[in-house]
C-alpha cells in the first residue's frame, strides 16, 4: 500500500522538524540554535498549510499566519538580539556530552514510538505516522532543558518543546479549537518575553548566563 | 556462471576506475582553489612509479606489515565485486549481502590499523588510535543505514534492495531513505579520509589519520594501499549512487545495456566527486574531539532511518 | 452575570494600577476594596450550589461554569487574595519598595488573581490551561521585585520548570482531545468538562492512561509534587511575603483543582485504581522529601515552603483514598490555604522587624512582637495538626479513609512523616519564640488593623476544628459526588 502524498509530506515535515531539534544537541554556538528554531518553525508553518489544504480546514491558514508572525519573525528577532549580547557564550561543556546526548536522543525517539503505539493504531488520519516524531521532539526539548548549561539554550529548548506539542496537536487532531490555539500562542509569547527579561536580569546579577552559577539556594 | 563472471568484471572495472576518481576529485579541488592542479589521471602515473620502486621495511616490522597490504587490497577488491556498480545483482545469486560488505570493509580497516601499529613508530600508533576512534562509530552506522533500506526491501541482499527501489521510485523520498542517505554520506567522508574528518593531502603529522598509518610503507606495498583507498572511495560512491538512485543500472545483461549503465555510472561518480570536492573546499577540518560528535549525528540519523522504516511498514 | 463580578474587579484593579503613573497609594486602597467584590460573587455561587439546580454558566459555548467544586475554590482564592491585597506592600507598610516596583507589583498581582479565578471557573479545558499558564507568567514577574542573586535564581527556576511542566500538561490535554475527537469528531465545545465526562466511558483506555500521566506530571509541577518540586522552596522563599502567601495558599490549590477535574474524567473510564495509585505514590514521595528537608532548614520561609510541599503531598495522597479520602483532602486544602497564607504574611512581619530570613537570627519573638508571635505560634500549631484547629480534624478524616481501605502500612508511614515534620517545626518554633532578643531589634508591637485581619484566619481555623458547619458539609459532599461518581 503506497502511502498517499499527504501522508508522505506530513511525515517528511515531522522528520525535518525533528532533525532541526537534533541540531540543538549537536551544535555549540548560540546562533545555530536560533537558526534551528527558525527553520523548524518554518517547517511547521508549511505543515499547517499542508494540513489545511488536504484536510479542508481554512482556519489553519489563519493559524499558520499567526504562527509565522510569532515564531519565524518575532521570537527569533528577540533571540538574535539576545544572542548578539551574549555572543561570547557557547555550550562548552554541557552536563551530558554531545555524542551521548545524540545517542540518548535516538533512544528517546524509540521511546516515543513505544508510547505512541496505541495512539497510532487507533487513529485513522493520514497524518498519524508523524505523531511519534512529534512526541520525540517533545522529549528532545526536555533533554535540552535538563542537560544544557546556558539559560539561552534552555529557553530555545523550551520553545522546541512547545513546537513539538503544537506539531502533536496538528498531526493528531488537525489543530485545536481556535480560541484555545490563540490563547496558547499568547501564552507562548508572554512566557517567552518573561524568560527573555529574566535572562537579561540573570546576566546583570551573575555576569553570565551559565545556569551552573545558580547555586546560591541550596536545600 | 555468467553473472559470476560479470561480477568479477564489475570489480575489475571498479579497480581500473578508482585512481581516476581520486585524481578527478583532486583536480576539481585544485580548480576550485584557483590552482592548475595535476591532470586527472595523475594517480595512474603515481601507482606505476610506486610499483617500480624498492621496498624499505623497518627492522621492527613483523609478517603482519608485509601481509597487510595484500589483505587490505584483497578485501576491498572483494567488496568492489559485491557492490552494484554496473548492473543489479540477480537476487538468486547468493552474493552481494550487506553484512558481508560491512565485515569485509571492517577487515580492511582492522588490518590497516594493525599495520600502523606494527613498526612501533609514534606516528603509526597515533594514526591507528585516531582511526579506531572514527571506525568505532562509523562502521555500525554503515550497517544501520543500509539496514534501514533493507527493512523496506525485506532482505539484506543488496540486489534485492536495488530492485525494490527500482520498483517503487517514490520510496526515494521517504524519510527512511533520506535519513539513510545523509548518514551514509557523512560516513563516506569519515571512512575515506576526506575533509572535514581527515585531510587527504596533509603533510603535517598532527592532522594525519590515514596518512599516519601508512607512513612507513613504500614501493609496491604503498601502491597497493593507495589503490585500495581509492577503491574504497569508489565503493562508497557507488553505494550512495546506486542504492538511492538506482535508475541507470542495467537490469538485463546485454552488451548495450551494460555499456549504457557504464556511462551512467561514470556520470554519477563524477557528480558525487564534484560534490565532495566542493564540500572539501568549503569546510575546514574538524578537531579530533569534534569528530565523534559529527559521527554521532550520522549514527542517530541512521538509527532514525531504521526506526522510521521499521515502524512505518 | 456574577461571573463578571468575579473576574472583572481584579482586571480593573490591574488596569487602574497600570494607568496611574507614578504609583499613588490610593490605588492600593481602591484595589484592596475591589478585591472584596469577588468574595461576594463567590458567596453567591456557593449559595447557588447549595440550593441545588444546574450550575450557572456564562459566555459563548458555556465558557465559564460554576459548580460546587469551582465555588469552593473561588471562595478560597478570593478570600486569600483579598487578605493578600489588604496586607500587601502597597498600603504603605514598612516595605522598602520604590513606587515603580509597587506599581509593577500591583498590576501583576491583580492579573495573577484574575487568572486564578478564571482557571477555576473555566468550563473549557483549554481555557483552564491557558489561565494556569498565565498565572505562572504573572507571578514570575513579581518574584524578583528586588533584584538579588537569590531572587533572580529563584524566578528563573520557577519560570523554566513551571512553563515546562505546564507544557507537558498541555501535551496530555492534546492527547485526551485527540481521543475524544477520534470518537466524536471535532465538535465546538469538545473541551468542556460536562461533555468530556459524558463521553469518558467510550474513550480508549491506553491513550487516556498516557494522557493522564502527562497531565499529572504537568499540573503536579505547578502543585509542587515531587519530583517536580525543586522550584517551590526557592520561589516561595524569595517572593515578597504577600505573594508567597498567595502562591502557597491558593496557587497550589488551583493546580490541585486541575488535577482533580481530570481525575474525575479519567476515573469514569479507567476506574479509580489507576489514578489513585499514581496520586498515592507521588503524594508519599513529596511527603518524604519535604519532611526530611524541613529538619535541616535554616531559612524560615523555606521551611514554610517545604511544609507546603508536604501538605500538597498529603492532599494528593488523600485524593487517592476514595470518596472519604477526597472529602478529607478537600478539608485539608481549605485549612492549609487559611493557615499557610496567614503564616506567610506573618513571616513578612517578622522579616521587617528582624531584617533576616535565617532562623538563627530570630529569637525572642514573643517579647519583641507579641501579637505576631502569638499568631505565628497558633498558625504553626494549626499547621502541624494540633487540635483545636481544623487540620487535626482533616488529618483524622484522612487516616480514617486510609484505614478503611486497608492501607495500614501507608497510614503508618504517613503518621511517621507527619511526626517528623511536627518535631522539626516545633523545634524551629521553639527556637524563634523564646530566647534572648537580638541586639538592635525594637521591642513591642502596636495592635493594628493588619494583625487584626489575621485573627479572621485563626478564627476560621478554630471553627473548622471545633465544628463542621452545615453549608460546608453539603458543599464538600456535593464536590465528592462530582469527582467520585
Amino acid at each position: 500500500m503506497a502511502p498517499s502524498l499527504f501522508s508522505q509530506l506530513s511525515t517528511l515535515g515531522a522528520c525535518l522538524a525533528l532533525l532541526y531539534g537534533l541540531l540543538l544537541l549537536w551544535r555549540r554556538n548560540l546562533g545555530s540554535y536560533v537558526d534551528a528554531f527558525q527553520g523548524q518553525s518554518v517547517v511547521l508553518a508549511v505543515l499547517f498549510g499542508v494540513v489545511g489544504y488536504f484536510g479542508h480546514d481554512p482556519e489553519l491558514y489563519f493559524v499558520a499566519t499567526v504562527f509565522v508572525a510569532l515564531k519565524v519573525f518575532l521570537m527569533p528577532y528577540y533571540l538574535r538580539r539576545m544572542q548578539d549580547r551574549f555572543a561570547v557564550e557557547r555550550e562548552r561543556d554541557p552536563y551530558l556530552n554531545v555524542p551521548a546526548s545524540l545517542i540518548l536522543a535516538g533512544l528517546l525517539v524509540i521511546l516515543a514510538y513505544a508510547v505512541m503505539r496505541p495512539v497510532v493504531t487507533i487513529s485513522s488520519l493520514p497524518t498519524r505516522s508523524g505523531l511519534p516524531l512529534a512526541l520525540a521532539l517533545v522529549f528532545i526539548g526536555l533533554l535540552v532543558i535538563l542537560t544544557r548549561k546556558k539559560a539561552f539554550t534552555q529557553v530555545v529548548g523550551f520553545l522546541i518543546l512547545e513546537n513539538g506539542i503544537t506539531l502533536l496537536a496538528l498531526l493528531g487532531t488537525y489543530g485545536i479549537p481556535l480560541i484555545v490555539e490563540l490563547g496558547v500562542f499568547l501564552d507562548a509569547l508572554m512566557g517567552f518575553l518573561v524568560m527573555q527579561i529574566f535572562i537579561y536580569q540573570l546576566h546583570g546579577t551573575f555576569e553570565s548566563i551559565d545556569v551552573d552559577q545558580l547555586n546560591q539556594l541550596r536545600h | 556462471m555468467m553473472s559470476f563472471l560479470l561480477e568479477i568484471g564489475q570489480g575489475l572495472l571498479a579497480l581500473a576506475l578508482a585512481p581516476g576518481l581520486v585524481g578527478f576529485v583532486r583536480w576539481i579541488k585544485a580548480r576550485l582553489q584557483a590552482r592548475r592542479g595535476a591532470v586527472p589521471w595523475q594517480p595512474y602515473f603515481e601507482l606505476a612509479k610506486l610499483f617500480g620502486k624498492d621496498v624499505v621495511i623497518s627492522s621492527n616490522a613483523s609478517w603482519l606489515f608485509r601481509a597487510a597490504p595484500y589483505i587490505i587490497f584483497g578485501s576491498t577488491l572483494a567488496v568492489a565485486c559485491l557492490v552494484p556498480t554496473i548492473f543489479a545483482p540477480l537476487p538468486g545469486d547468493g552474493v552481494g549481502d550487506l553484512l558481508a560488505v560491512v565485515y569485509l570493509l571492517l577487515l580492511g580497516t582492522f588490518f590497516l590499523a594493525l599495520a600502523g601499529l606494527d613498526p612501533g613508530t609514534a606516528f603509526g600508533g597515533m594514526g591507528s588510535s585516531r582511526e579506531m576512534t572514527i571506525a568505532a562509530i562509523a562502521e555500525p552506522t554503515i550497517a544501520l543505514a543500509i539496514f534501514g533500506l533493507a527493512l523496506g526491501a525485506g532482505s539484506t541482499n543488496l540486489g534485492r534492495i536495488v530492485t525494490n527501489t527500482l520498483a517503487n521510485p517514490i520510496l526515494a523520498l521517504s524519510p527512511g531513505y533520506l535519513l539513510a542517505f545523509a548518514a551514509l554520506f557523512i560516513v563516506t567522508l569519515a571512512e575515506t579520509g576526506r575533509l572535514p574528518v581527515d585531510n587527504p593531502s596533509t603533510h603535517l603529522e598532527l592532522t594525519m589519520i590515514h596518512e599516519a598509518m601508512i607512513l612507513e610503507y613504500s614501493g609496491r606495498y604503498l601502491a597497493l594501499i593507495e589503490w585500495a583507498a581509492g577503491l574504497k572511495l569508489l565503493i562508497f560512491f557507488s553505494l550512495l549512487a546506486n542504492l538511492f538512485v538506482p535508475q541507470g543500472l542495467a537490469t538485463t545483461l546485454t552488451p548495450t545495456s551494460l555499456l549504457m549503465a557504464g556511462f551512467i555510472f561514470i556520470g554519477k561518480l563524477a557528480f558525487l566527486g564534484v560534490v565532495t570536492a566542493v564540500l572539501e573546499t568549503r569546510v575546514a577540518k574538524l578537531r579530533l574531539f569534534r569528530v565523534p560528535e559529527l559521527l554521532s549525528v550520522s549514527f542517530v540519523l541512521a538509527l532514525l532511518s531504521v526506526i522510521s522504516s521499521f515502524l512505518l511498514r | 452575570m456574577s461571573f463578571l463580578f468575579l473576574i472583572l474587579p481584579p482586571i480593573t484593579a490591574a488596569l487602574l494600577a497600570g494607568l496611574v503613573r507614578p504609583y499613588r497609594s490610593w490605588v492600593g486602597r481602591v484595589n484592596s476594596l475591589l478585591s472584596l467584590i469577588p468574595i461576594g460573587a463567590s458567596l453567591v455561587f456557593i449559595g447557588g450550589a447549595l440550593t441545588g439546580g444546574p450550575a450557572p454558566t456564562f459566555g459563548p459555548d458555556e465558557l465559564l461554569r460554576a459548580d460546587s467544586l469551582s465555588a469552593l475554590l473561588m471562595i478560597c482564592v478570593s478570600a486569600v487574595a483579598a487578605l493578600g491585597l489588604f496586607l500587601g506592600p502597597t498600603l504603605g507598610g514598612e516595605d522598602p519598595y520604590r513606587a515603580a516596583q509597587l506599581r509593577r507589583y500591583q498590576i501583576f498581582v491583580n492579573l495573577f488573581i484574575a487568572a486564578m479565578l478564571l482557571a477555576v471557573s473555566a468550563n473549557n479545558v483549554g481555557v483552564m490551561w491557558v489561565s494556569i499558564e498565565a498565572t505562572t507568567i504573572f507571578s514570575a514577574l513579581i518574584i524578583p521585585l528586588i533584584l538579588t542573586k537569590t531572587s533572580v535564581e529563584a524566578s528563573w527556576k520557577y519560570i523554566l520548570i513551571g512553563s515546562t511542566g505546564i507544557a507537558l500538561a498541555f501535551a496530555g490535554t492534546v492527547l485526551a482531545y485527540f481521543d475524544f475527537v477520534n470518537l466524536v469528531g471535532p465538535v465546538e465545545n469538545a473541551l468542556n468538562w460536562p461533555v468530556l465526562m459524558n463521553s469518558a466511558p467510550a474513550l480508549h483506555p491506553e491513550i487516556i492512561r498516557v494522557a493522564f500521566v502527562f497531565l499529572l506530571i504537568g499540573y503536579g509541577t505547578k502543585a509542587g509534587l515531587a519530583p517536580m518540586h525543586t522550584w517551590l522552596p526557592d520561589a516561595h522563599a524569595e517572593a515578597p511575603a504577600p505573594l508567597s502567601a498567595l502562591m502557597s495558599g491558593v496557587l497550589l490549590a488551583v493546580a490541585i483543582y486541575a488535577m482533580l477535574r481530570w481525575k474525575a474524567v479519567v476515573d469514569l473510564l479507567l476506574g479509580p485504581a489507576f489514578t489513585n495509585q499514581l496520586l498515592i505514590m507521588l503524594g508519599l514521595l513529596s511527603m518524604v522529601i519535604a519532611a526530611f528537608s524541613m529538619v535541616i532548614q535554616r531559612n524560615y520561609k523555606r521551611m514554610l515552603a517545604y511544609s507546603s510541599i508536604e501538605h500538597t503531598g498529603l492532599i494528593c495522597l488523600g485524593l487517592g483514598l476514595g470518596p472519604m479520602g477526597i472529602f478529607a483532602a478537600l478539608y485539608l486544602l481549605i485549612c492549609h490555604s487559611t493557615a499557610k497564607s496567614m503564616l506567610f504574611l506573618l513571616a513578612g512581619n517578622i522579616f521587617h522587624r528582624y531584617h533576616s530570613t535565617q532562623l538563627s537570627d530570630i529569637s525572642g519573638l514573643l517579647k519583641t512582637m507579641p501579637v505576631t508571635g502569638r499568631l505565628f505560634a497558633a498558625g504553626m500549631l494549626a499547621l502541624i495538626g494540633l487540635p483545636p484547629f481544623g487540620m487535626f480534624v482533616a488529618e483524622l478524616a484522612l487516616f480514617r479513609a486510609g484505614f478503611s481501605r486497608q492501607y495500614i502500612w501507608l497510614m503508618v508511614a504517613v503518621l511517621v512523616l507527619l511526626t517528623v515534620a511536627f518535631v522539626s517545626l516545633v523545634r524551629h518554633l521553639n527556637k524563634i519564640l523564646y530566647g534572648p532578643i537580638p541586639k538592635g531589634i525594637s521591642v513591642g508591637e502596636p495592635f493594628g488593623w493588619r494583625n487584626a485581619l489575621l485573627f479572621i484566619n485563626l478564627g476560621i481555623l478554630t471553627m473548622l476544628g471545633l465544628t463542621l458547619p452545615a453549608p460546608l458539609l453539603t458543599l464538600l459532599n456535593q464536590v465528592v459526588g462530582i469527582v467520585a461518581k
